[in-house]
């Protein structure tokens, strides 16, 4: 019963997937060109970064807000260090450890202090807002042209674009480690029941770090994604847009919002399902302001289909 | 310029009032309401204005010249409120880039009520001091003219980044580029969709349009910020035919423009339009006579070779024309133009 | 029951000396701005402050409430601008000021009532419901004002949020009568009871029959039509409807209200608490405006004073416990 819940659900939005495509693609035939193709690819992977990193954090019973607004910070990190020193191994370095720090303090105040995350989280959102236009001089924008920003930014690889191979290989690894390790079966169990995973021996705390530090280095990882797209950085970008959506796709893959079940597949797929919505939206012309409309009633549906799936396991459990 | 007799009237008053409020006390404060702080072009406004104050505090020792800016961070909320704990500080001059100029009408009165000199940024008030105006319509026009002028003659589809829904300076700029297009017959507009003043939805927009539209010729857009990830995103997918027309003067994109593919730019400058404010205010408190409708001067930027190929397509020849290295000096170093110098 | 009744006598004497800090908090603060600004202590600057978190009153005793019960509501900022929107274009499509109002309201509570229902009936969480009526309402205010503001003139529906007796504008009495009214549904009806009982654990005042599901609806019902009213108050501060107005404000709410003392876990808060919570964050970002200061160095700020509280907070409890 369990796997047949889980299943529909994630071929549900396989299926709702595709039918979409047909469907913008008998309203617009340029829809399913390759080139409108590698774009809703490239498109999509700072959000889907934000998605792998929040997955974790959502599977083991928690949120983190500051995601969106971080990425924006990280792009920034790597505009300054790159701008005061010119090199980028450097930059790519502060990224790292800056985004494994703010995911380290969001960890270690949600499990040793036990704060909600999504207070904890909301406070540095507005704090990686604020750092974000301090650490650069006056706010002004950097500029990120060329060398490894041009070759990150354009090159491909049997046609598939680096950052979305990049994608494809952290969504890999994230699949190996939740599915395989028993760091991805620690972290379900923190999802149903923490008393149960600390009777079974688990290090609950360690784990809560160990997911938001994982969720700071995607939203790093997205800021670098962010920059080399944009070919420039500046503070202020809509950082809450990328979070919404990224939160957004992990609903529709059908991922328990209370925690302890999900698929990465499933929550990969949801990404794809919002770039193409996003995508079909400008090729049809349509307004821009009913884009969030779409997005809020998206996720209202997706939360009710989540609704259906906790009451099977609710049954199940009786 | 036309004047009416209602803007003589009150460029008397205003001259007035700048006499008489000020001439007494060698003191200048300047206080800048924007509605954002975070664009590309805020940004190099906010500096100049900066930097601006600092230079006229040195130059001018009698007068003790000071300033500052806030920022409504878009909201019309924040922004009144703003206004009115400023008033209530008393300030000399307050520039106010007004959200919605009805809902200063009150506090327009209650600040000539307390002394201030009340200048609206962008959007003319009548019940203003001073209105610190752009042509946007005829700069939009000269955009799109100097589009027409470097197409070729051949069919050429361009697809235009507009402002925010209902935003008075979007439209007019939009208004403009379409005025300017229909003085020929072979651009077409095959697109045109608001990018909300966002960098990240402009990007996604330039990508979705060049694989909808792989003919697409140029990109005209109703800012410079929307260029910045245009360039890079057509850069990234090899499209180094197209053209990208510009509007601001920024000066990163205007570096791009000899031998690159931004053709036309429009030479506000956000530096050159913050050292404007204050030579407009210190002006004001000299008592010197200022248009009430004060109407910032914003030539077109094109490179030598392109201005040339332009005239030779019929581009009007009257319309003011910078070239690369004097738009980048004088949007570099706000001082040329509106320094010290310009008023001692 | 018992550990209801219980908690209830700690409870009173920890959060009195709570308002105590926070009233000193609020002198202090007042004292700082006072030095570097001496235009702070101006009747009219108080005027200002007050009628400028008039609606941040309104808006966090409708958080309290949900506060009260563990949950969150982060759609009140956006419910500010689409319920403002459907009050506007029913006052100019019917050119009634009532019909306007009623609208307004309504519509704050529709928001609500979707809320309620998915959280309370459904038991989801009250922070991802919210999340998407948050993208929701501020996508159907877009829709509806196109993307463009809608100017009013209407007297009478501006009248609430623009009118002033002579330093005093008229929403702050509102706002008094609005705190007494539901300090009384709060502490003086088996509906109030309720909410601290929802709070305090679900599960057993579900078995007490205290039906905390349908409770849960009202509550979130209830900060809907609070963000209502608010919306009517910002439409007549700024004599127009405007599609982004009440942007961030859930934030603001939300920190006011744990400032005030309220729990994050449910069960524990008083509403005078609350309004001691949003006069120091008020006084601070008032301050902050009076200042000056860079925007970045405020998003910072507010950060900081929203961490910095749950964790004092958390320090004090434990103490208390241990």
């Amino acid at each position: 019963m369990q796997n047949i819940a889980r299943t529909l659900q994630e071929r549900n939005i396989v299926v709702v997937t595709l039918l979409c495509c047909i469907v913008f693609y008998v309203l617009s035939p340029r829809f399913l060109s390759v080139d409108n193709m590698s774009a809703i690819s490239r498109q999509i992977v700072p959000i889907g970064l934000i998605m792998l990193g929040q997955f974790f954090v959502i599977v083991s019973g928690n949120i983190d807000l500051s995601l969106g607004m971080a990425s924006v910070l990280f792009a920034v990190v790597l505009g300054v260090f790159f701008g005061l020193t010119g090199g980028v191994g450097i930059g790519l370095l502060a990224v790292i450890v800056a985004s494994l720090a703010m995911g380290f303090v969001n960890g270690a105040l949600v499990a040793k202090l036990r704060l909600p995350a999504f207070i904890v989280t909301l406070s540095t959102l507005f704090v990686a807002q604020g750092l974000s236009g301090l650490i650069i001089s006056r706010g002004q924008q950097i500029f990120l042209m060329g060398g490894f920003f041009q070759w990150a930014g354009s090159e491909k690889l049997l046609g598939i674009y680096l950052s979305v191979w990049f994608l494809i290989a952290l969504g890999g690894l994230a699949y190996v480690v939740y599915n395989h390790t028993r760091i991805g079966a620690a972290i379900i169990a923190i999802g149903n029941s923490e008393d149960n995973a600390k009777l079974a021996g688990i290090n609950v705390d360690r784990v809560k770090i160990g997911v938001f530090m994982f969720s700071g280095l995607c939203s790093g990882f997205a800021g670098i994604m962010l920059s080399t797209r944009m070919g420039f950085v500046q503070p202020g970008l809509d950082g809450n847009g990328l979070l919404l959506d990224a939160i957004a796709a992990i609903i529709i893959g059908g991922t328990l919002i209370q925690g302890g079940r999900g698929t990465i597949g499933g929550a990969l797929w949801g990404v794809a399902f919002i770039g193409i919505i996003n995508n079909a939206l400008n090729l049809l012309n349509v307004e821009d302001v009913w884009h969030q409309v779409f997005k809020g009633l998206v996720i209202l549906a997706a939360l009710g289909v989540n609704w259906l799936l906790w009451q099977s396991r609710q049954s199940e459990a009786h | 310029m036309k004047f009416t007799s209602t803007t003589a009237l009150g460029l008397v008053l205003g001259a007035a009032m700048g006499t008489t409020a000020f001439a007494s006390d060698g003191k200048l404060d300047i206080v800048f309401i924007n509605d954002g702080h975070v664009a590309p072009y805020h940004v190099a406004w906010l500096s100049g204005f900066e930097d601006a104050i600092a230079a006229y505090d040195t130059a001018f020792p009698d007068t003790k010249i000071t300033g500052r800016w806030l920022s409504a961070e878009g909201s019309l909320e924040k922004m009144i409120q703003q206004a009115e704990v400023t008033i209530n500080e008393k300030p000399d001059v307050m520039f106010v880039n007004a959200i919605n100029v009805d809902a200063f009408e009150p506090l327009v009165a209650k600040a000539k009520a307390a002394g201030i000199v009340w200048i609206a940024v962008h959007s003319p008030m009548e019940s203003a001091d001073y209105s610190f105006t752009l042509g946007d319509v005829e700069n939009g026009k000269n955009q799109g003219l100097a589009m027409c002028a470097l197409s070729g003659g051949k069919p050429f589809n361009v697809a235009i980044m507009l402002g925010q829904a209902g935003n008075p300076s979007g439209d007019a700029r939009h208004q403009g580029i379409l005025e300017g297009i229909k003085t020929c017959d072979n651009v077409k507009v095959v697109a045109e969709q608001p990018a909300d003043w966002d960098t990240v939805k402009a990007q996604t927009l330039a990508e979705n349009w060049m694989t909808q539209f792989p003919d697409l010729n140029a990109i005209s857009g109703v800012t410079d910020g929307y260029m910045y990830p245009s360039i890079a995103i057509a850069a990234n997918s090899g499209r180094t035919d197209l053209q990208f027309y510009g509007y601001d003067g920024d000066i990163p994109i205007i570096q791009q423009m000899e031998g690159g593919q931004v053709k036309a730019d429009i030479l506000l400058s956000g530096t050159r339009e913050g050292w404007n404010f204050v030579q407009m205010a210190y002006r004001i408190h000299m008592g010197q006579e200022v248009e009430k409708v004060y109407d910032f001067f914003t030539p077109l930027v094109m490179s030598d070779e392109n201005y040339a190929l332009a005239l030779k397509n019929g581009f009007p020849a009257d319309i003011e024309v910078y070239n690369v290295a004097k738009a980048l000096d004088v949007a570099a170093k706000g001082d040329i133009e509106f320094g010290p110098d310009s008023v001692k | 029951m018992t550990s209801i009744s219980t908690s209830t006598t700690p409870r009173l004497s920890g959060l009195s000396l709570r308002y105590l800090v926070l009233l000193g908090l609020i002198v202090i603060a007042s004292v700082g701005f006072g030095l570097a600004n001496e235009n702070f202590y101006s009747l009219t600057n108080f005027g200002i402050l007050l009628r400028s978190i008039a609606v941040l009153f309104l808006v966090s005793m409708g958080m309290t409430f949900v506060m009260l019960t563990g949950g969150i509501d982060l759609s009140v900022g956006s419910n500010v601008a689409f319920s403002g929107g459907v009050g506007v274009i029913t006052l100019t499509t019917t050119g009634s000021a009532p019909l306007g109002f009623a609208a307004a309201v309504l519509a704050g509570m529709a928001i609500g009532a979707i809320n309620g229902v998915f959280i309370g009936r459904l038991r989801l969480s009250a922070f991802m419901v919210s999340l998407a009526t948050y993208a929701l309402a501020r996508g159907l205010a877009l829709v509806i004002y196109d993307a463009n503001s809608i100017n009013v003139s209407n007297a009478a529906f501006l009248w609430l949020g623009g009118v002033s007796w002579g330093s005093m504008p008229v929403v702050i009495p509102f706002v008094v009568v609005v705190f007494v009214g539901l300090s009384v549904l709060l502490y003086n009806t088996p509906f109030g009871r309720n909410v601290y009982a929802a709070g305090a654990n679900f599960n057993t005042s579900f078995v007490l029959g205290r039906r905390p599901e349908r409770t849960l609806v009202w509550i979130y019902v209830l900060s809907g039509a609070l963000a209502g009213l608010s919306a009517i108050v910002t439409v007549g501060r700024v004599s127009s409807g405007q599609p982004w107005s009440g942007l961030y404000l859930e934030f603001d709410a939300i920190t006011a209200v744990i400032l005030g003392g309220t729990s994050l876990f449910g069960g524990r808060g008083r509403l005078l608490g609350t309004i001691l919570g949003v006069l120091l964050y008020g006084i601070i970002i008032n301050g902050l405006v009076l200042t000056g200061t860079n925007p970045y160095l405020q998003s910072l700020i507010k950060g900081m004073i929203l961490l910095g509280v749950v964790l004092l907070d958390t320090w004090t409890q434990r103490g208390k416990t241990s």
